[in-house]
């Protein structure tokens, strides 16, 4: 069964009085379970609003997204913040950390949310930590740790609860080469040894490369959608993860 | 979870500061004035329980505490204990201990001039500490209250002057916190030549009495019984227990009312304070509340999180004021004590009535701002910079 399935998606927006936007126009795709795939397109062609619809974080005009073969259709604020919690896990372009959190705080945040005893999310935050090897840095706050570190914290947080799905929005987006082929490394390491699904939005070709798919939207619509065979990594940073 | 919304305080500090500064204003207030009502109904209990153990006539126009030199003769005394019920009608003299008695706290400090030989019930529900009460035939002695013994420095076998003339002081009583304490128990006879002092124009021939104490029967109600001797006897107005309660309460309820009033309005501003400052996180952490909302948080989450914020604002800020205002009561009585004042008492309701006010206040202050939070849309929130 299909991880993700969109069905005539479609979402619009009110622009004045009398105009409109369908920033999502008519999608249909099918992502299955262990995916690494990339969103492309120029700005404006609704690679955000289709993951914040996969996401559920915002409701579609019309069409219909189902995860895990459930319908999120006609669900309530309630039910898709729970969907969100149990299902999906989230890394956007500004990283999106509590300041007033440590990193270990920040990555127990979800876990917090679905209610998980203390001492077991401290034992999960360790080991999403050490998956994008920061474990060393657990007690710092983000403010103490770079651009890069950062959006691995992100990605640990993302990846704690053991989601079906992670939607990754520019998650390179703020950051240089090294850093951007680090993020990527991460997110393919953790896609090899978990299998969980990831789809990037991105607008960076190297990024697009290094996945397995990549589906290409212009006005709102599916231009194209390619198998490839990812390329390979090599960050010339010489550290290892 | 509490240390994360101190942590989140923290971030700006000179403005939670202030916040928390403002609701310590209003709780100090409170306390202070918290200290000096229970301090005034401490006074206003024991000057009930002298008042209501007998029924108090006065020339019709007077109050319960006299001191208006207003008077009756004694022959009203006699119609009186022939009104069925009255065990026994005693002619009383009151007046001021100085001419001016300037506001006083609590019970102003009284002569109280009794005719001994029909006094001795009401006396008996004095506790003399040192010494004896008066006792029928005494002449020239005075029977002190506990602080106005020490203020004008009385020992037992020594005297004291009261408007100028020299009483030997035969018994002191012990400390009631109430109005006997102030007051100093004297002969009709003594009190009546103080009167006649003081009223000069006074025709001096005919013995007078500017209250009269009524004890009643056994099993006589004294409500009714005051009823029948304000319609048997004419001239009078009749203070009966109740009445008098109620006077002596409503004297603190004015005063209560004034007291919360101010503490009242330095509250409200606090509160809209945290409102302020609440509103202004809401919209700064708005990305803040979007990612927690996106990773799962609930709005009930959401809401709980600034509600107990806020909470906690008012809590501090509780803490502290009582804190404070417990600090200078005990400063401020420290101050008085030399004078023999007690001008504030600290009970629990006075130290922990404060704290439970301000977090709840800090709680509803933060509904407002708590609901926009939870109201907030992810996806919109995530976009705001």
């Amino acid at each position: 069964m299909s991880n993700i399935v969109l069905k005539g998606l479609s979402k619009v927006y009110a622009e004045g009085e009398t105009e409109e936007v369908r920033a999502v126009n008519g999608i249909d795709l099918e992502i299955e379970k262990g995916e690494f795939l990339a969103i492309v397109g120029p700005s404006g062609s609704g690679k955000s609003t289709l993951l914040n619809l996969v996401g559920g974080l915002d409701v579609p005009t019309e069409g219909h997204v189902l995860i895990d073969g459930r319908d999120t259709q006609g669900l309530s604020e309630k039910e898709l913040t729970r969907i969100r919690r149990e299902k999906i896990g989230f890394v956007f372009q500004e990283f999106n950390l509590l300041p007033v959190l440590n990193a270990s705080e920040n990555v127990q945040l979800p876990l917090r949310y679905l209610k998980v005893g203390t001492r077991e999310r401290e034992r999960r935050a360790a080991e999403a930590l050490e998956l994008v090897g920061l474990s060393k840095r657990a007690r710092n706050r983000p403010s103490q740790l770079s651009g890069g570190e950062r959006q691995r914290v992100a990605i640990a947080r993302a990846l704690v609860t053991g989601p079906a799905l992670v939607l990754a929005d520019e998650p390179t987006g703020e950051l240089d080469t090294v850093n951007t082929c680090r993020i990527i490394e991460v997110m393919r390491k953790l896609n090899d040894t978990l299998n969980q699904t990831f789809a990037i939005v991105t607008h960076d070709p190297m990024v697009a490369a290094y996945t397995s798919r990549v589906i290409t939207l212009r006005d709102g619509q599916v231009e194209s959608d390619l198998a490839q065979a990812a390329a390979d990594l090599h960050c010339d940073d010489g550290e290892t993860i | 979870m509490v240390k994360v919304i101190l942590r989140n305080m923290w971030r700006r500090k000179a403005r939670t500061f202030l916040t928390v500064f403002g609701i310590v204003v209003g709780i100090f207030a409170l306390t202070v004035l918290g200290g000096l009502s229970a301090r005034l109904t401490q006074q206003v209990n024991g000057a009930k329980s002298w008042f209501t153990n007998s029924i108090s006539v006065v020339p019709s126009g007077g109050s319960l505490f006299g001191g208006e030199n207003m008077f009756f003769t004694l022959d009203k005394v006699d119609e009186i204990q022939r009104v069925p019920g009255v065990k026994e009608a005693v002619a009383g003299i009151g007046l001021f201990v100085k001419d001016s008695q300037n506001f006083s706290f609590g019970a102003p400090d009284l002569i109280v001039g009794l005719e001994t030989a029909g006094a001795q019930d009401l006396l008996k529900q004095l506790n003399v500490d040192e010494g004896r009460s008066l006792q029928s035939g005494d002449k020239g002695v005075v029977l002190l209250g506990s602080t106005l013994a020490e203020k004008l420095n009385g020992k037992v076998g020594g005297t004291v002057s009261l408007r100028g003339q020299e009483f030997e002081v035969i018994g002191i009583l012990q400390p009631t916190l109430s109005a006997p304490d102030t007051f100093a128990f004297v002969a009709y006879e003594d009190a009546l030549s103080l009167f006649y002092a003081a009223n000069p124009f006074i025709k001096q021939t005919e013995p007078i009495a500017s209250n009269v104490y009524v004890t009643w029967e056994l099993g006589t109600d004294p409500e009714a019984l005051a009823k029948d001797i304000e319609s048997q006897v004419s001239g009078v107005r009749v203070i009966s227990p109740s009445e008098a309660e109620k006077q002596i309460s409503q004297f603190s309820l004015i005063f209560n009312a004034i007291l919360f009033g101010i503490a009242f309005i330095a509250l409200i501003v606090g509160g809209l304070s945290i409102i302020n400052t609440m509103v202004m996180s809401v919209s700064e952490r708005t990305r803040e509340i979007g990612l927690k909302r996106a990773i799962g948080a609930e709005t009930n989450t959401i809401l709980g999180e600034y509600l107990l914020e806020s909470a906690m604002i008012g809590f501090l800020g509780g803490l502290i004021g009582m804190g404070l205002g417990v600090l200078a009561i005990f400063f401020l009585n420290n101050a008085t004590s030399s004078s023999n004042v007690t001008v504030f008492t600290v009970s629990l309701t006075v130290v922990i009535g404060p704290v439970i006010f301000a977090t709840i206040l800090g709680t509803l202050a933060g509904i407002f701002p708590a609901l926009r939070a939870a109201r907030l849309k992810p996806v919109e929130s995530l976009r705001e910079d």
